[in-house]
């Protein structure tokens, strides 16, 4: 901020320098120091958290016709997967977070496991994050469970009681082949971290679990690639090496081995091959990305704006992804080494997707991008705190508005005309790199050679389309509602091909 | 009844029937039944059974059997296996899944991998060893995979052999166009004007009804006659412009079309003077007008030094006198400015390398840098960045533009029709791009037959109109609102010049087309009475090769169709016709086509 060097009409203002891949510069006028006023209450008003002012979630009183923070209720979720089953069951041993203080209060753990054998296993994984449910297919009943590293240590540390818990899980469906352990990380990582405590389970101690590491880098790491990305595209796209300059930011490459990651999950859990165990080493960033994105490629209803909602809602805020320390909110500490854009990537990862299969995703490009927006802007409490019991202490339900307030109220601007819901369908993304694409809608939209025209024709022709949707099935209806009358009275059947759809599998 | 006269003895075999070899003898019933679907003219020269076409690379799990024939027109692949892995949204109506178009051959590889030998096989070849693999490389991209393991040894062989002599054809009357053309004129012989199909602007709609009536309402014009160059001096109310008909018999120059648009100031009499100052007396053409009135012009270099001068200043002049404000004229030198033919062909040759390079996981690693050494978007850039800065001179500056190459029908053909598609909506409707092409490409003389390479001379081949639809895309792509047709719609374009079906992207010129198709009527007996050449089918007529339902999807659901100024005629489709039809599109899923 401030202090250009350069000299010359516009030699001395302000350079502010945005989390969303901008800079935005302005020349002030010499006389009457008019720069240090501004950088004073400037600096106070962003960086609230350093001048003990609060958020300005907490101030705004925008009203919405729509409630946001009822849009993820834990247990209708669980009933939506058919849970609690005879091999699942939900537990509120975590109510006062004394268990897990960055896990939510409600888990769904196996039947067998008893809460004091989720204590024990719990002194053996980092931060006590316990292997738990996050996803049960629903024919073949293997799951999704997603963790933290087992504390293995330089001296290669066992826990029968974790042992005997991954089997446990390993039992729930009624497969005699082995668990499937994903280490997010690159393995020379994972054997690193047991200098500092961690690492990952061996095949003595888990004989009938097998590990694979997916290779995907740290929060570090993605850090520095997303700051090469911006060095490419602002303040000057540079044309001529545009490709190997991309390349050499090695984004698209991270992006490709997070889909990768997703897509094995995926595939072990949809082919019925195995349950899945997935973890990084806490199990609050690279294991959020590949659960979330594996749940979306398998379940269709993750693929609607609620079922979004309800996903990130889910996987990312209460399991504790750490978006205050990731994203920084009102910090002025701009330097701070937990920063990193892990849910930019998950929401770059989706966008991905979604180019792939423009027809499987209720939602279009803006609600990404608006996701994104507020994720920096503190407008909303959707995206404050570490985890759910900072939010439970800060009252955040009663204090703030959800962002799905916003969305949830004005769904129309959001909706992708060519979305065709299918029910049992899995997307598998080619995660190649002829295929992966720069957002550049999001990237670069700043850049004013880049920009978009404005009103955008394509919003407008997709209100046009939506239009002619509804239109369409409203007739559809009626036809369909004219036929049935003439057929001799058939059993009541869901007349709109929206009432037959989702709500896919209760299981009891 | 064909006039497939191989020049060596050798072949003559394939022009009997086929061979009864040993393999038929013990061939399951199934296999038997497999017939190819012919198109009228097309014979199968040479075929052979158990045939397994490979599908993945790394395993044989999803490979197909099948019978491989040879056809003039195609290879065929005839299976009752289904489609493995892949599904196509569409289905083109004159070729199979598994059918290769003979003029979309790149190269042909035989090998024996007990003999570990391999062979590239040109045109009239010997094979010295059976082939245990056939190889067939295909200029769009593709390569398909035969295995001939449990197939006679000979049969294989000789299907090779046909396929290495059909689809290199040395003389372009050779080339299956003419043999469906013929057969075409023969069968309505008794009946009046010719075949019902050849009127070219998508109208009259062989085989395929009409349903749908998605492109037959609008026919596209051809700019073959008088009446379409004046009706688009009107449609962009060009005043300072006349149509010109001193090349009428291509008495001036046979790689001009026989009628073309002038500034109203030149008299015929020095048009004719000034034609022999230019390379290919080609001199210059009106392209199009803008509203303001700047004109886009292009022409051949003068080739005298000694009169260049004078003859610009002649030029220019009268351009001058045709704008409204006797604006200046603003020249565009192209061969100094742009990669040359042979540049975008290297680049092509890279670009096709990498995406065909096996194995996939070498290239996945460095792809963009790989894609980027190509240089092929570099070029597709620098043809986009120049055309946009003509635009900038039309538009902003008032000035007519005048596009300047060695012969003036290469990169012209390129960067006139960029500059159009950029600042006129009605080029980017479907019946405005394709007359377009027909007006900057076909009628202005873009060689075809050498750039595309249908008789494999490869010294001439030059991809420009793959990356003239490249730029085209990367324009869709940045304005998705602002074109009426689909990436499907480009994609499917660039596969019908691989078609040797169609007269539209066969020939060097107009003339080259009348003149080589007056030929073969006579030697065929054909009467042409007041037709100039044969009438071969246009590729946009779609229906000859898409049901009105797949032609569906050429049509681009953001498509807005009411849009910026510059459209003052009202041949554009209405605005909710179109809304009816993305409909279709969009809710295929769901509904179908109800």
């Amino acid at each position: 901020m401030g202090g250009a060097t350069s000299r010359g009409e516009n030699s001395y203002g302000l350079d502010i320098t945005c989390k969303d891949m901008r800079n935005l510069r302005f020349a002030l006028k010499q006389e009457g120091h008019s720069r240090r006023d501004m950088f004073e209450i400037l600096t106070r008003y962003a960086f609230p958290l350093a001048h003990s002012l609060p958020l300005f979630a907490f101030l705004n009183e925008e009203k919405f016709n729509v409630d946001g923070w009822t849009v993820y209720n834990p247990v209708e979720e669980y009933r939506r997967q058919g849970l609690p089953n005879h091999h699942w069951r939900i537990t509120f041993i975590n109510k006062c977070y004394e268990l897990c203080d960055t896990y939510p209060a409600l888990l769904v753990v196996p039947y067998r496991a008893t809460d004091d054998d989720l204590r024990r296993v719990a002194t053996f994984r980092s931060r006590n994050r316990i292997p738990v449910l996050s996803w049960i297919h629903p024919e073949n009943k293997t799951v999704i469970v997603r963790c933290s590293q087992p504390l293995v240590g330089m001296g290669g540390k066992r826990n029968k009681d974790d042992e005997k818990y991954l089997d446990v899980i390993r039992e729930t469906n009624k497969q005699i082949s082995k668990l499937t352990i994903y280490d997010a990380r690159p393995s020379v990582n994972a054997v690193a971290n047991k200098a500092t405590g961690g690492g990952y389970e061996s095949d003595d101690a888990y004989h009938n679990a097998e590990l694979f590491f997916l290779d995907i880098h740290n929060i570090h790491v993605m850090r520095e690639s997303l700051k090469k990305v911006k060095d490419i595209v602002y303040p000057n796209v540079e044309e001529s090496h545009w490709l190997s300059s991309l390349e050499s930011t090695h984004w698209l490459e991270h992006i490709k081995l997070v889909l990768t990651g997703a897509i094995q999950v995926a595939d072990k859990v949809s082919s019925g091959k195995s349950s899945v165990l997935v973890h990084c080493s806490d199990g609050w960033d690279r294991t959020a990305q590949l659960t979330s994105l594996a749940m979306l490629m398998l379940d269709s209803f993750y693929r609607s704006i609620e079922g979004f909602e309800i996903l990130v809602q889910k996987e990312w805020i209460s399991f504790g992804h750490k978006f205050a320390s990731r994203i920084g909110h009102g910090d002025k500490n701009h330097t701070d080494a937990d920063r990193s854009p892990i849910f930019l990537q998950f929401i770059d990862c989706v966008w991905q997707m979604s180019k792939q299969f423009p027809t499987a995703f209720e939602f279009n490009e803006q609600f990404l991008i608006i996701i994104l927006d507020h994720l920096y802007s503190c407008r909303f409490g959707t995206f404050l705190f570490n985890c759910e019991s900072a939010r439970e202490r800060q009252k955040v339900t009663e204090r703030t508005v959800s962002l799905w307030s916003l969305i949830n109220s004005n769904k129309e601007k959001f909706k992708n005309p060519f979305y065709t819901k299918e029910i049992n369908r899995v997307l598998y993304p080619v995660a190649s790199m002829r295929h992966l694409e720069l957002w550049v809608n999001y990237y670069i939209r700043w850049n004013p050679r880049i920009k978009q025209q404005q009103p955008n024709p394509v919003e407008q022709r997709y209100m046009e389309l939506l239009a002619l949707r509804d239109e369409y099935i409203k007739r559809l209806e009626e036809l369909q509602l004219a036929n049935s009358a003439k057929l001799s009275d058939p059993p009541t059947s869901p007349s709109s091909p929206s009432q037959m759809m989702p709500h896919v599998q209760t299981h009891f | 009844m064909f006039s497939l006269k191989p020049p060596r003895p050798t072949f003559r075999s394939y022009l009997l029937p086929p061979l009864q070899t040993d393999d038929n003898i013990n061939s399951e019933p199934k296999i038997k039944k497999l017939e190819p679907v012919l198109l009228p003219g097309e014979i199968v020269v040479n075929e052979v059974n158990f045939v397994r076409k490979c599908i993945a690379t790394d395993t044989s799990q999803y490979d197909l059997w099948g019978k491989l024939i040879c056809s003039n027109f195609k290879i065929s692949f005839i299976t009752d296996d289904p489609m493995p892995l892949q599904k196509f949204h569409y289905r083109n109506l004159l070729l199979g899944d598994h059918d290769v178009p003979l003029t979309c051959i790149e190269q042909i590889v035989t090998v024996n991998d007990h003999k570990r030998k391999q062979k590239v096989l040109g045109p009239n070849q010997k094979l010295k060893f059976n082939p245990t693999e056939l190889i067939i490389y295909c200029k769009d991209f593709r390569i398909v995979r035969f295995r001939f393991d449990e197939s006679g040894p000979e049969s294989a062989k000789k299907v090779c052999l046909a396929i290495a002599h059909y689809s290199q054809p040395t003389d372009l009357q050779l080339l299956f166009a003419f043999e469906y053309i013929g057969k075409k004129y023969h069968n309505s012989a008794n009946k009046i004007n010719g075949i019902p199909s050849g009127d070219g602007g998508g109208g009259g709609g062989g085989g395929e009804g009409n349903g749908g009536g998605v492109d037959s309402s609008q026919k596209t014009p051809l700019f073959e006659i008088y009446s379409d160059w004046d009706r688009e001096i009107k449609r962009t109310a060009a005043s300072g412009w006349r149509v010109c008909s001193i090349n009428e018999g291509y008495m001036i120059s046979t790689c001009l079309p026989e009628y073309f648009v002038v500034p109203s100031s030149l008299a015929d009499q020095d048009l004719k003077i000034f034609s022999h100052s230019f390379v290919g007396r080609r001199m210059p053409l009106w392209c199009w007008s803008h509203a303001n009135g700047s004109a886009l012009v292009r022409m051949a270099l003068v080739k005298d030094a000694l009169q260049q001068r004078k003859i610009d200043q002649r030029i220019c002049n009268a351009i001058t006198k045709s704008h409204p404000q006797r604006s200046d004229v603003y020249k565009s030198d192209l061969d100094k400015t742009l990669p040359n033919i042979q540049e975008v062909q290297a680049a092509f040759v890279k670009l096709k390398q990498l995406c065909v390079n096996e194995p996939f996981e070498e290239t996945e690693e460095k792809w963009l840098s790989s894609l980027e050494n190509t240089r092929w978007l570099e070029y597709v850039r620098a043809f986009l960045k120049h055309s946009a800065e003509l635009v900038y001179m039309l538009e902003s500056k008032h000035l007519s533009v005048v596009l300047q190459e060695e012969e003036g029908r290469d990169l012209s053909c390129l960067v006139a029709s960029l500059v159009q598609v950029m600042l006129d909506p009605y080029f980017r409707t479907i019946v405005g791009f394709q007359s377009l092409i027909q007006k900057e490409w076909v009628m202005a003389g873009y060689q075809f037959l050498d750039r595309c390479n249908h008789l494999k001379r490869s010294e001439k081949e030059s991809p420009l109109f793959l990356l003239f639809l490249d730029a085209t895309w990367q324009l869709l792509e940045q304005y998705p609102a602002a074109f009426e047709f689909s990436e499907t719609y480009l994609a499917v374009l660039y596969d019908s010049t691989r078609i040797s079906l169609f007269g539209t992207f066969l020939f060097n010129s107009p003339h080259q087309r009348v003149k080589q198709s007056t030929e073969f009527a006579i030697s065929k007996n054909i009467q042409l009475g007041d037709e100039k050449g044969l009438k071969f089918p246009s590729v946009w007529d779609w229906s000859l090769q898409f049901t009105a339902k797949d032609r569906t999807l050429f049509h681009n659901p953001f498509y807005i169709g009411k849009s910026t100024p510059c459209v003052q005629n009202g041949s554009m489709k209405s605005f909710k016709r179109t809304k009816q039809l993305f409909v279709v599109v969009s809710m295929k899923s769901s509904t179908g086509t109800r």
